[in-house]
């Protein structure tokens, strides 16, 4: 009856390495005697397959963020998850590492899942050299001595590109690019089988944006890892993703893969999306959305979309339209495309 | 303002408690208008009785009623720091705005005075202004000379909210859509400012008391002023303890303790209810 | 490195700042005020006993010489520098003719092993319990540790003493209560005398340190909660970085950094508490020694005191700004 997972179209008949069934994640805030739940992520479902690169993209505040910390295993209040689970393939029956025992989730952190967290640049403890991020987050995972060790770090470090004189320098002794890219290696030491990364390139000059985009590329083709990639940036998806999904006020309304989407949006906001993206050789800005976007503590009924959208019809402010099938690995939620029997 | 008195209220015992605390110690100052005996003269009641119902907090060596003796003790004393903690505050603030608004080489220069005079051992010196001043000292006097010490800590610390508001977004905002800068700082800053203000003035309290007592239980103040040290000094010199007057010490020393933890209280929880991250915090012990 | 000497060099700018400025308030004490400094000596010396009037017009020009009293303000204000940088406050009128010196000389151990040895109970205990309190918030223990440093934290030093005083002066005298060590105990490293001056210690030290770890521990418990919000703490525990490491190494190191800082700042409030803590137990340092002073007016002995806490509590802020680089790498290039 729920919104269908995507099940894999004949060219992998592998099981997906992640697969999230209709999460709902709010902030549950208390002050003032008034109760708030922020609905940021609420009834999200897709998966992502082995080896490939999934994208989520969205504006600002739509929930990205938190989808990522929910799958990530990291909720702590007043962020909790009230609905679904979350699937892993290398941590079966739990639905969710939050759910999980301890011993289990320390078990699969770094070696099979890591995360880069929005703004990588200060996961670093600023007081510390960067040789014990390094010996903190990895050395249990990897341990042999100490030499063995350092060696792997330094051959690792190459592949950001980063010299091995970083080790003995202090966070603030970096810039920002080496910064991210030194997080970026801390995250992939221990070729873990699933990399969710939050934003990994925003904030980063466009030239070394690049650079950490190819080595984030050339890490997961080398171990033939799976990366969750967010970015609200489009043309960083275009550049990088298989598939990509968009996210609007804290529900996915479209999914296909990335070629598809940007040459055949089917949701009319992933169209306005596409449209407004700048293209070469022209110089007026294209007109955009009309209206904000929703407020997550109060959102629209039915789509969330309705009080923006230039094809809203009855049905669209009563009910909830669900992910739908619309072309081979195509799915959209929206009456317009899909019909109204569509709910 | 309303708004955030009343979920002070509601929400944070502390500040609850520090009301009290300061609410009794208020009433009792105030009573001191209705003594029946004028704060200076000795010998009115009969000497060293215990508690008793006529004499609720007993009565002095000097023959002086506790409970009244206090009253005016304890009025004084307040005074005594809301004075400091006024002109204090004066300076405070326009070190502290200044400081924080036009930043650049007039900071560096205010901040390095304001760190000297963090650093600077206060009780020495006004052991010294006492030594010269000796007899004409006067509680006045004591109160400006205190407050031109105790104003640098708390410049330093609206220094700081200044420029944090200063980069915040709603700055640049109500900066472009044509407020002026001085309704930008009433309207959009005040807010902010106010809360500290309050709790660094308890705080400011709480500190030019103790020293004042201090002063005055070693006898280096104005001595004929009753204050609360001034009663222990007094009972000091009677050596009460020994003689088994244990009331004409404890009482000011119990009213001085509410005092100083009502006006921490109060301070304290102001802090947290304006610090937006402890704010989550409590979120999270709740649920 | 030469990030380093920029720091160094900063620091001991405001070092000379603080000393600059506090010998010109103890000269603007002195000298503008409207009573003479040398008659309030003599009033209070006369006062104790009949001298001749001819003793007294002596001890009246010797004093005025003495203080540099004399000549343009110009020549006056070199006269008191030159005398704060030889060190030399001539003889005590109140231990005449020991020299002010010698008399600071002998208290200053006593101040400064007090000071030093609880300051640093009380800033480690502190911190370290303050710590623990806002990592692990669900702890009672700890939560209640919280409720009575809230309510120790404000009070007082006079009064904290007092109490303390009582409480073992009186209803339960294990301690004692008054001095440095024995009164004939000759005061050389043999064990008793140790025994003897640890255990006198215990009381001034026991009030400087239920003060001042109240505060430590409450400045550090809420710095901790803001740490703990940090990215690099989130990750850290994300990546399964095992927790002791996190709560020593990414939580308490980044929240002790303000608090060194702190401990500067309040090295002069502390030091006026140890005035007090010394006049209540009657111990031998510079507080008594200025109290007594004032007592006695001897004016040399206050002034001499006065620059001497001033100077001492400077050295001791520069001390602790030197070492502040070993915690917090990042001095070296802002
Ligand atoms: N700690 C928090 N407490 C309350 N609300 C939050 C918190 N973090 C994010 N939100 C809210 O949740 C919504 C989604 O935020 P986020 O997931 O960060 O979006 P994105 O990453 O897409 O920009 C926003 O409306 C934001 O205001
Ligand atoms: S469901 Fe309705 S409102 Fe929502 S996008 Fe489609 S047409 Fe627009
Ligand atoms: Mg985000």
């Amino acid at each position: 009856m729920h919104a269908s997972v995507e099940q894999p179209h004949g060219e992998q008949d592998v099981q997906p390495l992640l697969v999230v069934r209709d999460l709902q994640a709010y902030y549950r805030t208390s002050h003032a005697g008034v109760r708030r739940a922020i609905r940021a992520v609420d009834g999200v479902s897709f998966a992502v397959r082995r080896g490939e690169i999934y994208g989520l993209a969205g504006e600002s505040s739509s929930g990205k963020t938190t989808l990522i910390k929910s799958i990530a295993g990291a909720i702590k209040p007043p962020l909790e998850i009230v609905g679904g689970s979350m699937e892993f393939a290398f941590l079966p029956g739990y639905g969710g590492l939050h759910r999980a025992p301890p011993a289990q989730v320390e078990r699969i952190r770094w070696r099979h899942l890591s995360y880069i967290m929005q703004g990588s640049m200060n996961v670093l403890n600023p007081v510390r050299r960067i040789r014990c991020s390094f010996t903190d987050f990895a050395y249990p995972h990897i341990g042999g001595s100490r030499q063995q060790f350092e060696q792997q770090v330094v051959a690792h470090l190459s592949r950001v590109r980063l010299d091995p004189s970083v080790l003995s320098a202090f966070p603030h002794e970096l810039s920002g690019g080496m910064r991210q890219r030194a997080a970026l290696a801390l995250a992939t030491i221990c070729r873990p089988g699933f990399i969710i990364a939050d934003e990994p390139t925003t904030a980063l000059d466009v030239v070394v944006q690049k650079e950490v985009l190819g080595m984030i590329r050339g890490i997961q083709r080398e171990t033939g890892s799976s990366v969750l990639f967010v970015t609200h940036d489009m043309g960083v998806h275009a550049h990088i993703t298989d598939r990509l999904a968009i996210m609007y006020a804290g529900r996915l309304v479209e999914e296909a893969a990335t070629a598809e989407i940007f040459r055949n949006p089917l949701h009319p906001y992933t169209q306005n999306l596409i449209a407004s993206l700048p293209r070469i050789g022209e110089d007026a800005p294209r007109a955009g959305l009309g209206g904000a976007p929703p407020n997550l503590a109060d959102p629209p009924s039915g789509c969330r979309f309705h009080p923006r959208c230039p094809l809203a019809r009855e049905i669209c402010s009563r009910e909830v339209p669900v992910m739908r099938e619309a072309g081979a690995g195509h799915r959209v939620a929206c009456f317009a495309v899909n019909g109204d029997d569509g709910a | 303002m309303v708004v955030f008195l009343r979920d002070l209220l509601r929400y944070r015992a502390e500040f609850r408690i520090g009301l009290v605390l300061v609410a009794v110690v208020l009433l009792l100052s105030v009573l001191a208008s209705f003594s029946p005996y004028p704060p200076d003269s000795v010998y009115v009641v009969p000497p060293d009785l215990p508690p008793s119902l006529t004499y609720w907090f007993g009565t002095t060596s000097r023959g002086q009623d506790v409970f009244w003796q206090l009253s005016f003790a304890i009025r004084n004393t307040l005074l005594f720091g809301g004075t400091v903690a006024l002109v204090s505050r004066l300076v405070a603030l326009a070190v502290g705005l200044v400081s924080g608004y036009k930043g650049g080489w007039i900071d560096r220069a205010l901040m390095s005075v304001n760190d000297t005079f963090i650093v600077i051992p206060l009780l020495p010196v006004l052991v010294l202004f006492y030594f010269v001043m000796r007899d004409r000292i006067s509680w006045l006097m004591l109160a400006l000379i205190m407050a031109c010490f105790g104003w640098a800590y708390d410049a330093r610390l609206i220094r700081s909210v200044v420029m944090s508001l200063r980069q915040r977004e709603f700055t640049q905002t109500s900066l472009f859509s044509g407020m002026s800068t001085r309704q930008v700082l009433t309207d959009e800053h005040l807010p902010y400012v106010v809360p500290i203000l309050f709790s660094t003035t308890m705080n400011n309290m709480v500190w030019s008391i103790g020293l004042e007592v201090t002063l005055a239980v070693l006898g280096f103040t104005d001595i004929n002023i009753p204050t609360i040290g001034g009663m222990i000094y007094w009972a000091n010199q009677h050596t009460a303890m020994v003689a088994g007057i244990w009331w004409w010490i404890a009482f000011p020393t119990i009213a001085v303790i509410m005092a100083f933890i009502g006006l921490f209280l109060l301070a304290v929880s102001v802090n947290a209810h304006i610090d937006p991250r402890s704010r989550l915090w409590n979120v999270g012990e709740a649920s | 490195m030469s990030g380093y000497a920029g720091y160094v060099g900063r620091r001991l700018a405001q070092f000379l700042l603080v000393v600059f400025i506090g010998i010109n308030i103890a000269y603007v004490i002195t000298h503008a005020s409207p009573i003479d400094p040398v008659e309030q000596s003599i009033s209070a010396v006369t006062s104790f006993g009949n001298t001749a009037p001819d003793a007294i017009e002596q001890m009246r020009r010797s004093l005025r010489e003495l203080y540099g009293l004399g000549g343009t303000p110009v020549q006056q204000y070199l006269a008191f520098w030159k005398r704060i940088l030889s060190a030399d406050f001539g003889p005590s009128l109140s231990a005449f003719p020991t020299p002010v010196g010698t008399l600071i000389g002998r208290a200053l151990p006593w101040t400064a092993g007090l000071l030093t040895v609880s300051t640093l109970i009380a800033w480690v205990l502190g911190n370290l319990l303050g710590g623990l309190a806002g990592y692990y918030r669900q702890s009672r223990g700890l939560k209640l540790m919280g409720v009575i440093a809230m309510g120790l934290h404000p009070i007082p030093y006079y009064i904290l003493a007092m109490l303390l005083l009582i409480l073992f002066g009186f209803i339960w005298p294990v301690l004692p209560i008054s001095g440095g060590a024995t009164m004939n105990l000759p005061q050389t490293l043999t064990p008793e005398f140790v025994w003897s001056v640890l255990q006198h210690a215990i009381l001034p030290a026991l009030s400087l340190i239920l003060i001042g770890v109240g505060s430590w521990f409450l400045g550090m418990r809420s710095l901790v909660a803001n740490v703990l919000a940090e990215d690099y703490v989130v990750y850290a525990e994300l990546a399964g970085v095992r927790s002791w490491r996190i709560l020593t190494s990414y939580v308490m190191r980044n929240a002790l950094v303000p608090q060194v800082t702190g401990l500067a700042m309040s090295l002069g409030g502390i030091f006026n508490g140890a005035v007090i803590t010394e006049k209540v137990f009657g111990y031998p340092g510079l507080g008594s020694l200025l109290v007594d002073a004032v007592y006695a007016g001897d004016y040399g002995l206050v002034l001499g005191v006065t620059t001497i806490s001033i100077l001492g509590v400077s050295v001791g802020v520069l001390a602790i700004d030197l070492l502040y680089p070993l915690l917090d790498p990042r001095v070296k290039v802002s």
